[in-house]
């Protein structure tokens, strides 16, 4: 009978293996952990220097609303709406902008063969 | 051949792929097919060109359409052809990286000078023609508010909320998924476009040149920018409005083949009429730039009065979803205010319920930004790959 019965408690020396490799596998699992933790900081981190970067330079740039540029003006006034800074004008209407989906077969005939439908943009 | 991107898509798995799985977790549409273990494909139909797999594969099995070699260098070396180029704004704070430079170091004026050495006629910038997309979208995102609030002579204007059209990912799912949105989309091409129409036409004027002769280049944080250039309805001045693309790991490259000390080049400024820009551009390349340009213009336009401070904090952020309501006094309603109610997405899996709520009558927003790419294009799929963060 004596064979089967577990003696209580437990030794010193099996406290103690126990205990150390219970130690090591939560350092272990910490460092595993940390690498994870720093990849995925590190991950975002990148992304937020560059937005960073962007914010920096729009803070030193002279002018900063898009309305200003003179290069914009001068488009505008000299090309796109001679005379004066019309914002959506028919010229600007016909080169900078476009449809989207089914609209596009139609589209793009009718900017291959101009003039026969030149109203429609206003649809959208 | 320019059927080549959108017959086959930009993106695709090569043979190095270890079928790991992780990239079918990052696509935002579940164009990924394949199972573990298995090699993966991509499904053209449902791909919106973002290259995020791309970006994001552990093994780095997974490459974009190069334009390089078939179109870019055979324009540069053609002695017929003026060969133009555009860089985006998220390309100027990641391109040094592939140098050993801090992310958002900016190196907007030593990339002038690069692409100069690299044999480009003319340095332009993508921001000149984003600052032309604030004045373009921004108007008509006011006839769209006249529209709505009943002011007469604005009856042709689309419906609100308006939705940004920069991002043609975003446009291909809206394509794909929601045909019944898009008449919300501004119909105001994306920068890259603008740039190339206008390049064609503006600038073929300026300088005295035959359209026919420019070759109009672009340089993009962004793989769906090399989709966006090759589809078919972009030609409204008689020619291809961008004729190639180039990411930004491809510019490095040309860089670094060329042997250019990049890091020690002198600071070079862009050329003249299509090659200025403002603050409002540069934030375009970051998720809530082109919502808080928007603001800055609209904000003047509207009230009439010159606004005091241009930051706009509140649109700023990487959380993928943000709201935020703007007072705006308007000029034409006799000062009265408007609360302006904006709402800025990063992140097409994100998209989804907005667009649900717009269709079915419960959106309250007047303009909603969408970007496909968390954080916007300065983590575009066209960026330096970032191995450091496994």
């Amino acid at each position: 009978m004596h064979i089967f019965a577990e003696k209580a408690g437990m030794t010193r020396r099996q406290f103690l293996k126990g205990s150390g490799l219970l130690a090591v596998t939560v350092i272990v699992s910490g460092i595993f952990a940390k690498i994870g933790i720093d990849a995925f900081a590190a991950g975002d981190n990148y992304i937020a220097q560059r937005a960073a970067g962007l914010y920096s330079l729009d803070e030193k740039m002279a002018l900063r609303k898009s309305h200003e540029n003179p290069e914009i003006i001068e488009i505008y006034r000299e090309f796109l709406s001679p005379g004066e800074e019309k914002y959506l004008s028919a010229k600007a209407h016909h080169l900078l902008h476009t449809k989207y989906g089914k609209n596009i077969p139609a589209f793009i005939e009718e900017l291959k063969a101009p003039g026969q439908n030149e109203n429609s943009h206003e649809a959208a | 051949m320019s059927t080549a991107v959108l017959n086959n898509g930009v993106i695709h798995v090569s043979d190095q792929c270890k079928a790991c799985d992780h990239c079918t977790s990052i696509c935002p549409t579940g164009a990924i097919q394949g199972r573990l273990g298995e090699k993966h494909h991509i499904e053209i139909r449902k791909c919106i060109n973002c290259g995020q797999c791309l970006i994001n594969c552990p093994f780095g099995a997974i490459d974009d359409f190069s334009m390089v070699n078939e179109r870019i260098r055979k324009a540069l070396d053609n002695p017929h052809q003026f060969v133009v180029v555009q860089e985006a704004p998220a390309v100027r704070v990641a391109l040094g990286e592939e140098f050993g430079l801090a992310p958002g170091t900016n190196v907007k004026n030593k990339m002038y000078a690069a692409l100069r050495k690299l044999g480009f006629d003319k340095v332009y910038d993508t921001e000149f023609a984003a600052d032309l997309t604030i004045t373009e979208e921004g108007t008509e995102l006011i006839h769209r508010v006249f529209n709505a609030l009943g002011v007469p002579g604005f009856e042709h204007a689309g419906p609100l909320p308006q939705f940004t059209s920069c991002c043609p990912a975003w446009v291909k799912y809206a394509e794909d998924n929601y045909p019944q949105i898009l008449p919300h989309i501004s119909t105001a091409k994306s920068p890259q476009q603008m740039f190339g129409a206008v390049s064609k036409t503006y600038l073929a004027e300026k300088l005295s040149l035959d359209p026919g002769t420019i070759y109009s280049v672009s340089v993009m944080p962004c793989t769906a920018k090399k989709y966006e250039c090759d589809r078919p309805e972009f030609i409204a001045s008689g020619y291809k409005d961008v004729d190639a693309v180039m990411t930004t790991r491809e510019l490095a490259q040309m860089i670094k083949t060329a042997g250019i000390d990049f890091v020690n080049l002198p600071d070079e400024r862009a050329d003249q009429f299509i090659g200025s820009s403002t603050g409002a551009a540069t934030i375009f390349g970051v998720t809530g730039g082109v919502m808080e340009a928007a603001l800055r213009t609209a904000y003047e336009v509207l009230s009439g009065e010159a606004l005091g401070k241009v930051d706009f904090q509140a649109v700023r952020g990487l959380d993928p979803v943000r709201e935020a309501v703007v007072e705006v006094p308007v000029k034409a309603l006799g000062g009265k205010t408007l609360p302006v109610s904006v709402c800025i997405v990063t992140g097409t899996r994100y998209v989804a319920p907005i667009i649900e709520d717009v269709l079915a009558d419960r959106s309250n927003y007047h303009f909603i930004e969408v970007m496909n790419c968390p954080g916007g294009c300065i983590n575009g799929g066209g960026q330096p790959i970032r191995r450091d963060t496994y």
